[in-house]
């Protein structure tokens, strides 16, 4: 395909096709880093921390969380909706970069992907342990049983989650895997332990790179990005409407879909460059996830960001404009409430900070960008916060009215699911390519 | 695929041959002929039934207004009364439930008070119109500007075609601010309501509208909704005016200031474009809010200007017009349209889901009134012709690349979203009594033929190809690759 001279090279350094391969494949070839370790283990003890609180939460009870007859929802769905959110980047990348033929997400997709399924899991945790007796989570399902009324109701967009989510889960996983196999095949013919031949050999499922396989591999690929494509938008659609279709001011808005899918592709793009940063500063991958790469996330951050801003200035102009005075207060206390810390939070780490991407030293510098990216974490995380806590604490009887705070068991588990996330993510940069060889492989200027 | 390098493309520039433009001028005029007729039409209706229905009726007056907007919120609380839970679907499936049909009524004797029939429904369509044509402009200039900022280069051979159509955006202001302008009594009733002036506690004092006269008032609307389309108009000329520096000096220099004003004009446009939308088409309801309704009006836009931008790319070719432009671009044009019209399908639903799940009655009344036997056929077309036939013709890879089928699908959007606004205005203007008849293919004919006279005009004043564009070579090279 033609390319205009204007378009700058997307992997630098001129590098050659042995060079992809031997500077991807280091990480999993030399023993790892002081610095992984110290990483390593670091997530390992706060995985520990998680385990250690859900622990507590099932053995003393969903009581030792600060969540109320009122505030019934508190930290545990705020970070389920994070982490759901953090999880579309990678499906984004994957899906619909793809279909747009943006090539730079080559050297990005891997990773993005994995953080995708990581955080899927992490999302998981809190809506398994808010039902309390988690042994009985399988009720979430609609199987054929013998417990008399026992049905799951179709009605309820919280089952709509379970399928929404664990189809989400199934196709990430399946789109991950299917591009790791050529990779996972060239670490097993570069191999040279016994082990490292016989385990990579058994994940590659007899790869051989003929002809033939690569055609099906791509056809596959193909089908995957358009089956993932509507995934990216259904997944947090399904997830608004756990709120929109209530009857709660500040829930109820029909902007909520799209706006919700938007702010999940921020956040998402927040997560991705946080850890990509670190990525190509510890892995030494600069030459693959370039400073063009950090330039078009922050792009896509700044976009994003912009629309989940418009979003929340329609909606506080709708609630103004509608005229009904429970919307008037659900969006003025949200601002000016005992909340309010939570809400400007939200505003000015969503809102007005990524804007700051406008100027180019700021999309190209990358200690500022992982500064950046942070506080795009955060924000998005108050988002979450405000929409649940803020319409749910006041409702229409002030005999209700209540406060919430999380304990310190929520915090815990809270904490516990970054160490899960990075734990996993560790030993995922430790035992598989972090970046799709393959693919890159075909857009190297250099090549032959 | 598969064909030779382009190295170079040649300058080319279109003809609007008298022929064409005898044409294009017939469709107009034939348009206003049947507009007149169509007036004539119902003014002849509206005699035989004024002859037959009860004289009172008649006599009302715009000074009845306000007892008219009493009524309108007894309706809304008679509403609110009753259980709601199946009611919207018999409510438009009965045919003469009493109190169901309140609204119904309403909006019935909404036509009438507001002075003949004929004019009430000629205000509507004159702004169904210029809304619909000024949303393929500032859809076009929105693609425009989304090309430059993305760094796309696929489309760049269809620039000089998007340029044109943005062109017609001072027709649009001068359409849309003047039917606005002059039928504002005709179109929004809560115009008429705070001309009344009523005080609190007063027979006929509306609350709700009172509370929104910080935003539903002559200033937003009068001034507001010109001065927003102004900048997108100046906006236009920018970018327009870049292009041409650099068809004649070259250089890099206008390519990066386009995508700067590109990117500033989309922050722009996301908000003038919700304001708009909430002045112009939300406040037709002026009880009713929706916070997506900004998004709606955006689909209908975007998924038009694409169809648009692709038939104007058709009839060029046809006309032996821009050989380069291979089918692989015009295919990447098709998906654009399909998943557009995916786009607008999943918008809809969304809105649609929310509103009936929650099944709250300020909000259901909405669809209540576009549900009605008169109004259900309209609202089940609009989803078959924006979304379930795009989407099954288009999802063919040959489809997208066959000008014939991308004709038909193209003209299902077009048509599909012309009753998407028709739904929209009618209820609030017209009534339950809005029909399709010779007064709107008319009109339609005439704006259609304006806005195709004007851009073909336009476009024959310049090269049909912005020749020193950085990414025109990519584009005639352009290979959609599966």
């Amino acid at each position: 395909m033609f390319e205009a001279s204007i378009r700058q090279p997307l992997v630098e350094g001129n590098k050659s096709i042995a060079d992809v391969s031997n500077d991807i494949c280091a990480p999993i070839e030399n023993k790892p880093t002081k610095l992984w370790w110290l990483g390593f283990t670091l997530s390992f003890a706060f995985l520990m921390l998680m385990v250690l609180s859900l622990g507590w939460t099932v053995w003393e009870g969903i009581g030792t969380w600060g969540v109320n007859k009122t505030v019934m929802w508190g930290w545990d769905i705020t970070n389920f909706v994070f982490w759901v959110g953090i999880g579309h980047a990678g499906t984004l990348i994957s899906a619909i970069l793809l279909l747009f033929r943006q090539k730079w997400r080559m050297s990005i997709n891997r990773s993005a992907e994995a953080m995708t399924i990581f955080a899927v899991l992490c999302a998981a945790q809190f809506p398994l342990f808010h039902m309390g007796r988690v042994w009985l989570a399988y009720w979430a399902l609609p199987l054929p049983n013998m417990f008399g009324s026992l049905w799951v109701n179709f009605n309820s967009p919280l089952l709509w989650d379970v399928f929404a989510i664990s189809t989400y889960l199934s196709v990430s996983l399946l789109f991950w895997y299917l591009g790791l196999i050529p990779d996972i095949a060239t670490v097993r013919d570069r191999a040279v332990t016994k082990a490292r031949k016989f385990w990579y050999g058994f994940f590659a499922m007899g790869w051989n790179g003929s002809a033939r396989t690569w055609h099906r591999y791509e056809i596959v690929a193909l089908i995957l990005a358009g089956v993932s494509t509507p995934l990216v938008l259904s997944v947090h659609t399904i997830v608004s409407m756990d709120f929109a279709t209530s009857v709660i001011p500040g829930w109820h808005t029909t902007i909520f879909p799209p706006y919700f899918v938007a702010g999940a592709i921020f956040s998402g793009f927040g997560m991705v460059l946080t850890l990509l940063i670190i990525v190509r500063k510890v892995l030494n991958l600069q030459q693959y996830i370039t400073i063009g790469h950090l330039d078009a996330m922050t792009k896509v951050v700044m976009l994003t960001g912009s629309i989940v801003g418009v979003a929340y200035l329609t909606e506080f102009f709708i609630a103004a404009y509608s005229g009904v005075v429970y919307e008037q207060y659900a969006f003025l206390n949200r601002a000016f409430g005992p909340y309010w810390w939570a809400y400007w939070t939200m505003m000015s780490c969503n809102l007005l900070a990524p804007q700051v991407f406008w100027f180019k030293w700021a999309r190209t510098t990358p200690w500022f960008i992982f500064m950046l990216s942070i506080v795009v974490n955060i924000g998005m995380w108050f988002e979450r916060f405000v929409i649940i806590v803020t319409s749910l604490h006041r409702d229409y009887l002030t005999s209700s009215w209540a406060m919430y705070s999380a304990t310190i068991t929520e915090v815990g588990i809270f904490l516990g699911t970054m160490g899960l996330f990075f734990t996993c993510f560790f030993l995922f940069s430790k035992f598989l390519p972090v970046i799709n060889m393959s693919e890159v492989k075909s857009i190297i200027k250099s090549r032959e | 695929m598969g064909h030779h390098h382009i190295s170079e493309v040649n300058d080319e520039k279109y003809i609007f041959t008298g022929r064409s433009k005898v044409i294009v001028g017939l469709v107009f005029v034939v348009g206003l002929i049947l507009t007149f007729i169509g007036v004539n039409q119902i003014k002849h209706e509206d005699a035989h039934k004024s002859g037959a229905a009860n004289v009172e009726e008649h006599a009302a007056t715009n000074q009845d207004l306000p007892v008219h907007t009493v009524g309108m919120q007894d309706d809304h609380q008679a509403h609110g009364d009753e259980s709601h839970a199946e009611e919207h679907t018999e409510h438009a499936e009965a045919s003469h439930g009493e109190e169901a049909h309140g609204e119904e009524e309403h909006a019935e004797a909404h036509g009438s008070h507001h002075g003949p029939s004929w004019l009430a429904r000629l205000w509507a369509n004159l702004l169904l119109n210029s809304y619909y044509f000024m949303l393929f402009a500032v859809g076009a200039l929105f693609f425009l500007a989304v090309n430059y900022a993305a760094n796309a280069g696929w489309s760049t051979l269809l620039k000089r075609v998007i340029e044109s159509i943005t062109s017609y955006i001072p027709i649009g202001i001068l359409t849309l601010g003047l039917v606005i302008y002059f039928g504002k009594e005709h179109l929004y009733h809560w115009v008429v309501y705070l001309n009344q002036g009523l005080d609190a506690g007063q027979p006929g004092f509306d609350k709700i509208l009172a509370g929104k006269d910080w935003f539903l008032s002559s200033g937003w609307l009068l001034i507001g909704v010109p001065t927003i389309m102004i900048i997108w108009w100046v906006f236009r000329i920018i970018l327009v005016r870049l292009s041409h520096k650099e068809d004649e000096q070259g250089g890099l220099s206008f390519f990066k200031k386009s995508v700067i004003y590109s990117a500033a004009f989309l922050v722009v446009f996301a908000f003038s474009f919700s304001v708009l939308s909430w002045l112009v088409m939300m406040s037709i309801d002026p009880h009713w809010y929706s916070t997506m309704y900004s998004v709606y009006n955006f689909a209908i836009a975007f998924v038009t200007s694409l169809t648009v931008i692709c038939f104007f790319t058709l009839y060029l070719k046809s006309k032996g017009y821009m050989e380069v432009v291979s089918d692989e671009v015009i295919h990447d044009l098709g998906k654009f349209m399909f998943a557009f019209s995916i786009f607008w399908g999943y918008i809809f639903v969304c809105q649609f889901l929310l509103i009936w799940y929650a099944n709250i009655t300020e909000e259901s009344i909405y669809f209540a009134q576009r549900l009605t036997p008169n109004f259900k056929w309209f609202f089940r077309s609009n989803i078959i012709m924006c979304f379930a036939l795009p989407f099954l013709i288009l999802m063919m890879r040959n489809a997208k690349r066959h000008p014939k089928v991308l004709l038909v699908a193209g003209s299902m959007i077009l048509l599909g979203h012309w009753l998407d606004l028709f739904i929209m205005i009618m209820p609030g203007t017209v009534g339950q009594s809005a029909q399709i008849g010779v007064l709107e293919i008319g009109l339609t004919m005439a704006f259609a033929g304006l806005f195709i006279f004007w851009v073909l005009n336009n476009l024959s004043k310049r090269n049909l190809y912005a020749k020193n564009h950085p990414y025109l070579l990519e584009s005639a090279n352009h290979d959609v690759g599966v």
